[in-house]
C-alpha cells in the first residue's frame, strides 16, 4: 500500500539492518500528578523511564486507574507531565503534531463530516490537493474494509466501523507513531477480534510504531512486540516482557499455541500475585 | 402518499382551523364590541396589508428585527463559544448574564429611551438583548460539550487553537448553536412588538396598539393573526434552514415540529 508508508519506512527499506536500533520514543522519569475534586495530589504516573523502537508495536498493559492512557496522552503532547520529559525522534514533545497519530477508544469522528471526509480531513490541513486527499482517502476506506461506506456520515455506523473510520483518518495524514488508546474497548468480543485481525494485517504492510493501550492480556500478547507491564495507582512499570512469537500472526494459530499460551497465563499470574483480579473475567 | 403522512403534513394547518373555529365560536356566544369574531378580524387583514403606510410600518420594523437578530447572532455565537471553552472567560460573562436574563428586555425600554431616544436605535437595541441571551446560552452549552478527544484528533492533524475554534468547536456545537437561534428569532419578533408599544413611533406593534386607542378592534386582531403568521412563516423558513444545516445530527425519525 503506497498510501500509508511514511518517509520512515522507505529509509528503512534502503537501510533495513538499522531498523530496530533507532529510538522512536523515549519516556524519561515521567511522574504526573493530578488534582482531585477535593484538592488533594494524586500521583498517576511514578517516574516511568521507557523507549520504544522505531517500527516496535508496544503495548501497555495494566489495570484501570493505572495511568496508562495518561502515559499515551503525554506522548501524544495532549497532556503536559507534571516531571520528566518525552521525546519524539531526539526531540521534547511540547504538544500535539502530525507525527504521532491518536486513536481514541471514544473514536471522536467529526459527526458533521461524512466517512470520506473525516478521512479527508488530516491531508486537507496538510496543504495536499483535493483530488490526491480524494484518492488516497478512498484507497484507505477500502484499506479497512469500507468500500461503499463513503458518504456514510459516523451516525449511521457500527461502533467497529466507526473506529475503522477512526483507523483510516489517522493513517490518511501518515503519522509515524500510531497512539491507540483502548481502541477496542467499546466493541462487542465479535468485533473486536476482527479489528485486531484487521489492524495486525495494516501494521504488517508497513510497520509503524504502535503505541498500543489495553487492559486485555490477550491483546496485548497478541498484537505486541513488547508488552508493558504497569503496577495499579501510583502506575509504575512492573515489567517489560518481549513477545517473541512469529509474524505474520494469525489468531487461531496462537491460541494453539504454547508460548502464547505462557505469555498469558505468565502476565495474568503476575497480576493475581498482586491481588490485582480486576483484570481476570 | 398515504393518509398518514398525508395527516402529517395538514396536521399544523387543522390545528390553525380548530383554532379559528373556536374563537369564531367564543366570539358569537360572548357577543362583545371588543372581542370581533374570527371573519371579522380575517376580513380587516386585506386593507391592513393593502395600506401603504402599513407596509411601510411593517418594513421598519421588519428591518430593525433583521438588524437586531444579525447582530445578536453575530456577537452571541463567538460569545457563547469562547465561554464554553474557556473557564476563565466564562466566570467572567457568567454573572453578567445571569443578572441580566430575567430581566424581562421589554422593561429595559424605558431607560433606554432615555439614552437613545424612540427611533430606531433603541428598539434595534432592545431586539438584539433579547435575541442574545438564548443565543449566547445554547452556543456555550454546545461549545461545553464538544469532545475533549475530538479536539485532541484536530491538534494532532495540526490545527491551530483558533482553527479548532472555527473548524470543530463551531461545526460540532451547530445542532445547539440553532437551537439557540430559533428562540432568539421568536424573542426577536416578540421584544419587536413590544419595544413598538412602548416607543409609539412606528411599525406593526404601532399600528396595532394605534388600532386599540381607537377602539378598531378588528384591526387589533386582525394584527395579532398577522404577527402571529409571520412568527410561523419565520420559524418555518428557520427550522428549513436548520434541518439542512445539521441533517447529519438529526436522530432517524422525524416529528412535525413546525410548519416546514
Amino acid at each position: 500500500m503506497s498510501v500509508i508508508r511514511s518517509r520512515s519506512d522507505l529509509e528503512a527499506e534502503a537501510a533495513p539492518a538499522l531498523r530496530r536500533t533507532v529510538a522512536m520514543i523515549e519516556i524519561d522519569r515521567v511522574s504526573q500528578v493530578f488534582q482531585t475534586s477535593t484538592r488533594q495530589d494524586h500521583l498517576a504516573l511514578s517516574d516511568i523511564s521507557l523507549t520504544v523502537n522505531d517500527g516496535a508495536f508496544v503495548s501497555i498493559l495494566g489495570p484501570s486507574g493505572c495511568g496508562k492512557s495518561t502515559l499515551l496522552y503525554i506522548v501524544g503532547g495532549f497532556v503536559q507531565p507534571t516531571r520528566g520529559t518525552a521525546r519524539v525522534k531526539g526531540k521534547a514533545i511540547t504538544g500535539p503534531g502530525p507525527d504521532r497519530g491518536p486513536v481514541f477508544q471514544e473514536f471522536a469522528l467529526f459527526p458533521w463530516k461524512s466517512v470520506l471526509g473525516n478521512v479527508m480531513y488530516g491531508p486537507r490541513q496538510q496543504g495536499v490537493t483535493y483530488s490526491e486527499a480524494d484518492a488516497q482517502s478512498r484507497a484507505l476506506i477500502e484499506m479497512v474494509g469500507l468500500k461503499g461506506f463513503e458518504d456514510f456520515y459516523p451516525k449511521e455506523l457500527s461502533g467497529g466501523m466507526k473506529q475503522r473510520v477512526a483507523l483510516a483518518r489517522t493513517l490518511a495524514y501518515h503519522p509515524e507513531v500510531l497512539l491507540m488508546d483502548e481502541p477496542f474497548g467499546a466493541l462487542d468480543a465479535h468485533t473486536r477480534t476482527r479489528l485486531q485481525n484487521d489492524l495486525l494485517e495494516i501494521w504488517e504492510r508497513d510497520r509503524k510504531t504502535v503505541l498500543f493501550v489495553t487492559h486485555s492480556v490477550d491483546e496485548a500478547v497478541f498484537l505486541s512486540d513488547r508488552v508493558v507491564v504497569m503496577t495499579r495507582s501510583p502506575g509504575r512499570i512492573r515489567q517489560i516482557i518481549d513477545i517473541d512469537l512469529p509474524r505474520p500472526r494469525r489468531r487461531t494459530e496462537l491460541l494453539l499455541d504454547p508460548h502464547y499460551q505462557k505469555y498469558v497465563v505468565d502476565i495474568e499470574r503476575m497480576f493475581d500475585d498482586a491481588g490485582e483480579r480486576e483484570l481476570r473475567p | 402518499m398515504s393518509v398518514g403522512t398525508l395527516f402529517k403534513h395538514l396536521a399544523p394547518f387543522l390545528a390553525c382551523l380548530g383554532l379559528l373555529v373556536v374563537w369564531q365560536a367564543a366570539s358569537l356566544v360572548l357577543h362583545n364590541d371588543s372581542f370581533p369574531t374570527a371573519i371579522e378580524a380575517i376580513r380587516a387583514i386585506p386593507s391592513i396589508l393593502g395600506d401603504k403606510e402599513a407596509l411601510f410600518n411593517f418594513a421598519a420594523s421588519l428591518r430593525r428585527m433583521a438588524i437586531g437578530f444579525g447582530a445578536a447572532v453575530v456577537v452571541s455565537i463567538p460569545l457563547g463559544l469562547l465561554m464554553g471553552r474557556s473557564r476563565h472567560v466564562a466566570s467572567f460573562f457568567n454573572p453578567l448574564l445571569m443578572v441580566i436574563y430575567p430581566v424581562p428586555k421589554a422593561a429595559l425600554m424605558p431607560i433606554i429611551m432615555m439614552w437613545l431616544g424612540v427611533g430606531d436605535v433603541a428598539k434595534t437595541l432592545v431586539i438584539f438583548l433579547g435575541v442574545s441571551l438564548p443565543v449566547i446560552y445554547h452556543s456555550f452549552e454546545g461549545a461545553k460539550a464538544v469532545e475533549e478527544k475530538m479536539l485532541w484528533s484536530g491538534a494532532a492533524m495540526g490545527l491551530s487553537s483558533l482553527q479548532r475554534m472555527i473548524r470543530i468547536v463551531l461545526p460540532a456545537a451547530l445542532p445547539d448553536i440553532l437551537t439557540g437561534c430559533r428562540t432568539g428569532l421568536v424573542l426577536a419578533l416578540i421584544t419587536m412588538i413590544t419595544s413598538e408599544m412602548i416607543a409609539r413611533q412606528s411599525g406593526a406593534g404601532n399600528i396595532l396598539f394605534n388600532a386599540l386607542d381607537m377602539g378598531q378592534y378588528d384591526t387589533v386582531f386582525a394584527m395579532i393573526v398577522v404577527v402571529g403568521a409571520m412568527g410561523i412563516v419565520f420559524d418555518a423558513l428557520f427550522e428549513a434552514l436548520r434541518t439542512r444545516l445539521v441533517r447529519w445530527s438529526e436522530p432517524p425519525f422525524e416529528i412535525p415540529l413546525s410548519f416546514s
